[in-house]
């Protein structure tokens, strides 16, 4: 059947997903009374002199089925309200911030894999011996550690003592380069930009301030990934087709990499649904510790302030992602395990 | 049927699990790391019963913490404060230590709740089945997928930012959870025969449940329970961190942590001068959370089926 | 006939949580050029561990103690137990290749059978397959004109670079950049053609569409034969087959049999065919080795060990063969744990003609008659 009517299924498949999100998010939204959930159709502050007249508008009153439906029409129709502490509409606002919160999230999940994988791998074909236990020590470790402080913890090390590795995402001098006229902003994203524009002193500016928000948020996710890969090395291992693989003549370490790698990354891709949740998670607490103008700080920032379409877009917005980011890991999923393809 | 005879039963049913109990406590106690766990957890449950001892209370509410004289920067250790003060010369040791009583507090409460949700929705939608267990799963596996701390932000906007939505927020996020693993034990009790059996001979199905069903869910449970400790503490703690727990001035390790950002560098002669001021609470959310974990994990190892062996 | 294989007093112990394991306690055997020498025993005799011993696979927490096993190879025999992993590897699937139970465990279910036959021939006949893309390469260069011949000339120089020494690093560098590592896809394509050939002479209907298949999509005759083709894929001079049939359908089991039987002939294999089946070994083994609780008790022709066995416990063996018209017998007692063996002949509890030295004296292997061998003290003359 293959690959590709498994991809298309399963896009099909994000549409039920969706309206399930959106159900949540919609009973969120009942917890806030009429006048703040009357917020999340204006999208211009000068409304809310009229906030009775809006009331009316959207049935806010009215049955439950009734205000779904409303909200919904609102929403496909790309309006999210208008957040007041970021001065523009909360889609805006969402657009605006998402570049910082990509270049986050675009170093820290393949380090978080790589060095995953690879940790769990030698510690399943070490097993018991000292490159296992501690593995598994630093493992457990960073399971326990409160990633908030670790980040301030790195920060008070690297930063106060060494002056290296700043919060933020670029110092002062680049940040105002970089929104000069000299410099052309295509993606948002500083690392790209910097190599799309030939400027080798913005990349290298980013990536410093890079260094200690992708520890932070890597050390997150990752003994998740050690624990797991180990476990479903040491099952793969185990199997026929090794003792198979090695009577063909190969050597151990190609029947390692080849054979067991392979089918032990199958629990691992499936449990990357739990990871993108998490990585959802510790993206909140990195840009507020580290001070990045993200989607994550936003919806922090806007849950403090009252700000309550900005932080219903965020949880929203958060929910897309989280689909997103579950259909990439679904097909990457049918890619390394054929029997899945067969539906 | 009277209630001495109910009890009986029940026990009556629990018997085999007690034998079982004996023996995982044996084994627990085989493994230095799990001892280490419990040594982690008996510390903090000792500190948070002695805390009026260790740290008396001088305000009204034992929770905020006392200010002393006004100082413009946090004190470092000394003889008054074994753990210096904070800003606003908030005292970090009576912080810590009654914020052990709010760590256990929010664990215990939030596992508490989310587990009598969870036993209630998912024996409905276990015994029931059908469409209403469908319906529940659906509903269910969302609120578990989506990311929790996303979610339990937008519950504490929604509110008001205090210690209690914070609580509730958690549980809201939590007991889906719980409820698919009562679900799915009682979906595997279902098949067992003597469910069957017990049918036949007419009884109830609420004796039922209650005889043969719930003894066989505590071991998952009491697994994912102390797992899941943990994590509840360090979701708090985070919530905290980000303004939207406790007010400033509680006795909360993560509120601590928030309020010690001003002063993660110091004099430029010395960067570390107030260390004090985060590593300590750090600490006691790490090692708490690592206690629960270490625990959690050898039940885990404990209970693994491959490794069991009598 | 000469000698193709000689194990002499193969010792493997496994050491476990529960105590240490005498698994083989001393087999001696041999098998002959050209024979199919059967190995019959009871599930935990040892037969697996004794075919696993030859090629040193045996997992941990076994290790082979002590013992020779000598095969001959273009320069005398050499014992395969003394041997670096390094030549073991050049041995293994070329020279000695094993196929085992259960295919569908054996194969690896995120690969294509392509995939998995291939890599013998990537590890064993690469020169073979690389000279002939060679002349392939030769032949499109000789057309000439055409844009791709810097690339053909790039190809060229790698190929000969493998050919010279297939370990060579380049070329295994050059296979992990994106674009350049397509030169690897003339030297698949060759592979498959070796893979479409053997798939071929398993009698598989339509090799070219199964070689593409899924270990997951085949049926249990087919996912046999595949494994079967992995092992005579290289034509080796020796074939251990560990219970190939057990879990097979009775009609695919005569079937794949005869496979068997047809490629010995024709790949001039020898065969040492493990399994607990007796109506196997008559229709397929010229010799027959009798394996229990880690010993060798007795090993002779095929025949003989049916009309004429001399262990009382291949006698007991024979007598257990349901028969129509006869009561059923049995060997009374159980397989012994092998942590604690009895002392003396592991058989003699369960022996009828067990006689005191048995319970003291491990008894010594003995030809009792011509090429007949036991390990009894019935027949050792004491």
């Amino acid at each position: 059947m293959g690959l590709r009517s498994y991809i298309i299924r399963r896009f099909l498949l994000i549409i039920p997903t969706l309206i399930g999100v959106t159900l949540l998010i919609f009973f969120v939204i009942q917890l806030f009374t009429p006048e703040q959930r009357a917020m999340l159709y204006i999208r211009d502050p000068r409304q809310i002199a009229d906030i009775d007249d809006i009331i009316r508008i959207y049935n806010l009153n009215a049955p439950l089925h009734i205000q779904y439906f409303i909200w919904m029409s609102e929403l496909l129709s790309g309006n999210l309200g208008f957040s007041h502490t970021a001065h523009t509409t909360v889609v805006n606002a969402l657009i605006q911030r998402f570049p910082a919160t990509i270049e986050l999230v675009m170093f820290a999940i393949p380090l978080t894999i790589v060095i995953g994988v690879y940790l769990g791998v030698i510690s399943a074909t070490h097993k018991d011996k000292i490159v296992d236990h501690i593995t598994r020590s630093v493992s457990i470790i960073g399971w326990s550690l409160p990633s908030f402080w670790l980040g301030i913890v790195l920060i008070a090390i690297f930063f106060g003592g060494f002056g290296v590795f700043p919060p933020e995402r670029l110092s002062i001098s680049v940040q105002r380069y970089v929104t000069s006229t000299e410099f052309i902003r295509y993606t948002r994203i500083n690392t790209i930009d910097g190599l799309l524009n030939g400027n080798l002193w913005v990349v290298l500016d980013a990536l410093q301030h890079l260094v200690l928000p992708t520890v932070t948020l890597t050390a997150i996710s990752i003994a998740l990934i050690v624990r797991v890969m180990r476990s479903s090395m040491l099952e793969a291992l185990n199997k026929g087709y090794i003792t198979m693989a090695r009577a063909k003549g190969l050597a151990r370490k190609e029947v390692v990499n080849k054979h067991a790698r392979r089918n032990a990354l199958i629990p691992v891709v499936t449990l990357s649904g739990l990871l993108a949740a998490s990585f959802l998670n510790g993206v909140v607490i990195t840009e507020t510790v580290f001070n990045i103008n993200g989607v994550g700080r936003f919806g922090v920032n806007a849950a403090l302030n009252f700000d309550i379409p900005a932080v219903l877009g965020f949880a929203l917005f958060s929910g897309v992602l989280f689909i997103v980011a579950n259909l990439l890991v679904d097909i990457a999923y049918a890619y390394i395990d054929p029997r899945i393809r067969l539906g | 049927m009277s209630i001495k005879h109910r009890l009986r039963e029940f026990k009556a049913g629990m018997e085999p699990s007690i034998k079982e109990t004996k023996f995982m406590l044996g084994r627990i106690k085989q493994s230095p790391l799990s001892v280490f766990g419990i040594a982690i957890i008996l510390f903090y449950i000792g500190i948070a019963i002695l805390a009026p001892l260790l740290a008396p209370p001088t305000l009204k509410d034992p929770y905020m913490i006392p200010r002393e004289r006004f100082y413009p920067t946090p004190q470092p250790p000394s003889e008054k404060h074994p753990f210096g003060t904070t800003e606003d010369q908030l005292d970090i040791f009576y912080g810590t230590i009654w914020g052990t009583r709010i760590a256990f507090w929010v664990g215990l409460w939030v596992v508490a709740a989310s587990l009598a949700i969870g036993l209630v929705v998912g024996c409905i939608a276990g015994y029931y089945g059908g469409i209403i267990d469908e319906l529940l799963m659906r509903f269910t596996d969302i609120i578990i997928a989506f990311p929790s701390l996303v979610l339990a932000i937008a519950i504490v906007a929604a509110l008001g930012k205090s210690l209690d939505n914070v609580l509730l927020a958690l549980v809201l996020v939590g007991w889906p959870g719980y409820t698919r693993l009562i679900r799915g034990e009682i979906l595997k009790a279902k098949q067992d025969d003597y469910v069957e059996a017990a049918k036949a001979i007419g009884a109830s199905d609420f004796r039922t449940l209650f005889r043969h069903i719930i003894p066989n869910t505590i071991y998952p449970v009491v697994i994912v329970a102390s797992l899941d400790i943990g994590a509840i503490v360090l979701t708090a703690a985070a919530l905290s961190f980000l303004g939207l727990g406790s007010p400033s001035g509680y006795a909360d390790w993560g509120q601590l942590i928030t309020i010690s950002q001003n002063w993660i560098y110091g004099s430029s002669q010395n960067p570390w001068e107030y260390w004090y001021t985060f590593i300590i609470p750090g600490i006691f959310i790490f090692t708490f959370v690592l206690g629960w974990n270490l625990l959690g994990d050898a039940f885990r190892d404990i209970l693994d089926p491959t490794l069991r062996r009598r | 006939m000469k000698d193709l294989l000689k194990v002499e007093d193969l010792v493997v112990k496994f050491y476990t949580y529960e105590g240490v394991v005498e698994a083989i306690d001393g087999v001696t055997l041999n098998l002959k050029e050209g024979e199919t020498l059967g190995l019959v025993g009871e599930t935990g005799c040892g037969k697996s561990v004794t075919s696993l011993s030859i090629l040193v696979l045996v997992p941990p927490p076994g290790k082979i103690e002590s013992g020779k096993a000598f095969f001959k190879g273009e320069n005398g025999y050499f014992d395969l137990l003394s041997q670096n992993e390094k030549s073991l590897m050049k041995i293994r699937g070329k020279d000695i290749a094993m196929i085992f139970q259960e295919p569908r465990a054996v194969l690896n279910p995120v690969y294509t059978v392509e995939e998995q036959i291939s890599e013998v021939f990537m590890v064993h006949r690469i020169k073979e397959l690389s000279e002939r893309v060679l002349n392939g390469i030769e032949e499109d260069l000789r057309k000439g004109g055409s844009l791709r011949d810097p690339i053909y000339r790039f190809e060229k120089k790698i190929y000969k670079k493998i050919l010279k020494n297939p370990n060579s690093l380049s070329p295994k560098i050059l296979s992990k950049i994106p674009i350049i590592k397509r030169y690897q896809r003339r030297l698949k394509k060759e592979a498959r053609k070796e893979v479409v050939s053997v798939l071929r002479i398993m009698k598989i209907p339509d090799p070219d569409r199964v070689a593409d298949m899924y270990p997951h999509e085949l049926s249990g005759g087919m996912a046999q034969r595949v494994v079967i083709a992995m092992g005579l894929g290289c034509s080796p001079e020796l074939l251990v087959a560990d219970e190939p049939t057990t879990n097979l359908d009775v009609t695919i089991q005569a079937q794949i049999l005869e496979l068997i039987r047809e490629l010995k002939e024709e790949f001039k294999s020898s065969v040492l065919y493990i399994t607990h089946d007796l109506g196997v070994i008559a229709e397929l083994c010229d010799r027959v080795a009798v394996m229990y609780a880690g010993n060798v008790v007795e090993l002779a022709d095929v025949f003989e060990i049916f009309k004429d066995s001399l262990h009382p416990y291949t006698q007991g063996l024979m007598e257990s063969i349901p028969r129509p018209g006869v009561e059923f017998k049995s060997i009374k007692g159980e397989v012994p744990a092998l942590i604690n063996p009895p002392l003396g002949c592991r058989f003699h509890p369960r022996c009828p003609k067990g006689m005191e030295i048995c319970t003291r004296v491990k008894p010594k292997r003995t030809e009792a008659k011509k090429d007949h061998f036991v390990m009894c003290h019935l027949y050792s003359g004491s």
